[in-house]
């Protein structure tokens, strides 16, 4: 399960990021400050999103799950944040088409093999829009991983 | 015989996984047996023999000759009914 995973001080509400390059600043620079990748991660996420965009339109919820290969993290965790304002990332499997992201999930992941489980986890939970504008609207971290352990504890 | 369906992404493959599982249980379900193919976009043009299908979990512009149709619904979760339709009406027949 992910929350089991969850780490608050990988979680962020309201951050306020001026646009993507700032997202993976601030949210990838929390993965490195925490442990979780090398100092060159959030170079590898900027590097990464020009040729595969991890943006999602979920209905109308914009979401991105940015992520690196595994060369560039130390271990395996999940970084959530929700944005002060949308920031505009581009569609995955569209390259051209923008999405206004107000929900990140980032991922450091170690064994690509994981990886895919992983992120089959990530897409049950952001699939649900009920799931997407309650975590939108949570204040704090612990209501984060509630609203994902609750959804979680469904499927 | 089974059919052959290409799964494609540009990057790593964890998107492509997901799209290639959701496809072999779909098939399961309405009894076509398929051979799934799961390889890179580049490695497209190469695979081509016998593919009935092509699934991408990014963008293509190439025409293969072959019905291309869009996986991004299996991670979105948007538009899942009608990804799943057109994909059974290219490999039913």
């Amino acid at each position: 399960m992910i929350w089991e995973e969850l780490n608050e001080s990988l979680i962020m509400n309201h951050l306020d990021a001026k646009d993507s390059s700032d997202v993976f600043e601030k949210i990838g620079g929390t993965l490195i400050r925490e442990g979780y990748a090398k100092d060159d991660y959030v170079d590898a996420l900027i590097e990464r999103e020009k040729d595969f965009p991890t943006g999602l339109d979920i209905g109308g919820i914009g979401i991105a799950i940015p992520h690196t290969s595994v060369d560039h993290v130390l271990k395996h965790g999940i970084a959530i944040a929700n944005l002060k304002h949308p920031v505009q990332f581009i569609q995955m499997g569209m390259d051209d088409e923008p999405v206004d992201a107000q929900l990140v999930f980032m991922m450091a992941v170690t064994d690509p093999g994981k990886h895919v489980d992983q992120l089959q986890r990530l897409v049950d939970i952001i699939q649900d829009r009920d799931v997407l504008s309650r975590l939108l609207e949570a204040d704090n971290q612990n209501e984060i991983i509630s609203i994902i352990k609750d959804k979680e504890e469904t499927l | 015989m089974k059919k052959k369906v290409i799964v494609a992404c540009g990057g790593a493959v964890a998107t492509s996984t997901i799209a290639a599982n959701h496809i072999v249980d779909l098939c399961k379900k309405n009894g076509i047996d398929v051979d799934i193919c799961q390889i890179r976009i580049s490695e497209i043009q190469s695979n081509l023999d016998n593919c009935k299908l092509i699934v991408t979990t990014s963008k293509v512009r190439r025409d293969y000759g072959v019905p291309l149709i869009t996986g991004m619904p299996f991670i979105s979760g948007i538009g899942v009914d009608k990804t799943e339709k057109a994909i059974l009406d290219v490999l039913k027949d």
